[in-house]
């Protein structure tokens, strides 16, 4: 553990990025995250890995700053058009963030592999933790899950091309616009929905913030097709592995379709903030969030009091 | 072809269902296996095959899993048609034994008369195209079995040999099995309907 009294978010508490005081008023936030292709086309990746990578940012309630490209590429073996693209992508979910391109570095790699090392500011007061949340808060998610098995549809060619470009849009849309609606807002925590599914996600800001949280399975918003393609047997194995790690900490998971509970466990990438605040506030940010474009936002949960963090599924 | 196994160990999701996907789409596919290694997988497996019309069964095999897709026979005999034409022999005999020896009166001499038959079953020679064993017939199958080597040299000679695993399981005999394909009852019942003649030895 780093002993140092700026460092206000280290790695103890499985936040999404670290975040350090470098001055009364202002402390760096950063994070690197970078993926492999999960859509075939590549300017589309580009902006996907991207937005997933800014998107730590963004949960921790800062801005972007600077980004950096991380790039893996088959140099030698794949037409140097398909990088190209790739970073056209990034590049322009860097720009529409607000933040600028400083460099990066790449290295020859079998496997094409893309994402961004970011800094952001944000001040010292306003961080958002994924360890705030208190009893009695409403719980908003402002994306639709199901990116997961998508990816594996695509693999498949399973998917209708309706169904395929919402969920790249979805997943290539940047939280910008929802981070910033909800800074206006008394957020008590907020995460990103990404690898470890909503499941996995409520449970950790459940168990860091020592609260129960029921999810109320109704109300979470889907993308298009989702469930058809987990009832195909398109569910990828990290989304089952999400599943089963939750199991222990989760209550009523036999009230509900399981197809349902596979998509609630489903790794997302680039997926929607997970944002905790008191009842009436929340009201408020979901009519400001679907006023605003981010149409998908939905009331998903309510935390209350507990001896140890849970999920409870109605 | 009318019936697949695909080993799909090794491969990781959406493999075992895409690999599932080509052999149903290429058609008329009546039953279909596949052993995957690991449980998303056979999760994965059973629901694409259930969600195409399947009835599904699922056997773990030495931390394996198979998972078996069976469609309906009675309403497709389309299918068991073109089963035959691709075969060469025209009558297909399935022997069901179910029991470690023959006939009743002295024990030892029904066990000699069963070692004997399973000896003399190639006599039947390319006609005979599966040998189920069920109940105690299993206990042929096992190391120490009299009938062992008769048995390896059948499988040998291409006879599909089909091992009842709940018959297995309730003789505590799963891991001693030395011959043939651990087997649920689904597949016991498509060998009785697609054989020609069955014949039965309880």
């Amino acid at each position: 553990m780093e002993e140092d009294p700026n460092l206000l978010v280290g790695r103890e508490t499985s936040d999404d990025a670290g975040v350090y005081r470098i001055s009364e008023d202002m402390a760096l936030v950063q994070t690197i995250d970078f993926i492999t292709p999960i859509v075939n086309d590549p300017y589309d990746f580009g902006r996907i890995a991207a937005a997933n990578s800014l998107s730590d940012v963004y949960a921790m309630g800062g801005r972007p700053l600077t980004a950096m490209n991380v790039v893996c590429f088959p140099v030698k073996t794949m037409d140097k058009a398909v990088l190209r693209e790739i970073l056209r992508g990034g590049l322009d979910a860097v720009h529409e963030a607000g933040a600028v391109l400083v460099g990066g570095h790449s290295i020859e790699d079998p496997e094409i592999k893309f994402g961004l090392s970011v800094t952001g500011l944000v001040k010292p007061d306003k961080v958002l933790a994924n360890a705030g949340v208190k009893p009695g808060d409403a719980i908003i998610l402002t994306k639709p899950l199901g990116a997961g098995v998508l990816a594996t549809a695509i693999k498949a060619g399973l998917i209708s091309q309706k169904a395929l470009r919402r969920a790249i849009e979805t997943m290539a849309t940047l939280n910008r616009k929802a981070a910033e609606i909800m800074s206006a807002y008394p957020v008590n925590g907020c995460t990103d929905v990404t690898g470890f599914g909503l499941l996995g996600h409520a449970l950790e800001m459940a168990k860091g913030s020592r609260v129960a949280i029921t999810l109320f399975t109704e109300n979470v918003p889907l993308l298009p097709e989702a469930l058809d393609a987990a009832r195909m047997g398109l569910v990828p194995e990290g989304s089952f592995s999400n599943r089963n790690f939750c199991a222990n900490y989760i209550v009523g998971s036999e009230r509900i379709d399981p197809v349902l509970l596979d998509i609630l466990a489903d790794a997302q990438t680039s997926g929607g903030l997970l944002i905790s605040l008191p009842q009436g506030p929340a009201e408020s940010l979901l009519a400001d969030l679907k006023a605003q474009g981010v149409s998908d936002a939905a009331l998903i949960g309510r935390a209350a009091s507990a001896q140890k963090g849970l999920i409870e599924l109605k | 072809m009318s019936e697949q196994l695909l080993d799909c160990r090794g491969q990781a999701c959406p493999g075992p269902v895409l690999r599932a996907k080509e052999v149903i789409d290429r058609g008329n596919v009546a039953k279909l296996s596949i052993l995957v290694d690991n449980p998303a997988a056979k999760e994965n497996v059973g629901r694409f095959l259930s969600r195409m019309g399947y009835e599904i069964g699922f056997l773990e095999e030495g931390g394996d899993f198979k998972v078996t897709g069976t469609r309906d026979l009675s309403t497709c005999d389309c299918r068991i048609m073109e089963e035959f034409k691709k075969e060469d022999v025209e009558n297909r005999i399935a022997v069901i034994v179910g029991t470690d020896r023959m006939g009743k009166g002295d024990d030892t001499l029904g066990q000699k008369l069963l070692k004997s038959f399973i000896g003399t079953l190639k006599e039947m020679g390319p006609e005979l195209w599966r040998l189920v064993l069920l109940n105690g017939g299993v206990k042929l199958t096992v190391e120490g079995s009299e009938c062992l080597a008769e048995l390896q040299s059948l499988q040998k000679a291409g006879i599909s040999i089909l091992v009842c695993g709940t018959c297995l399981g309730h003789f505590g005999l799963l891991e001693k099995k030395q011959v043939g394909e651990t087997t649920n009852m689904l597949d016991i019942v498509t060998a009785m309907q697609t054989a020609d003649k069955v014949v039965s030895i309880m």
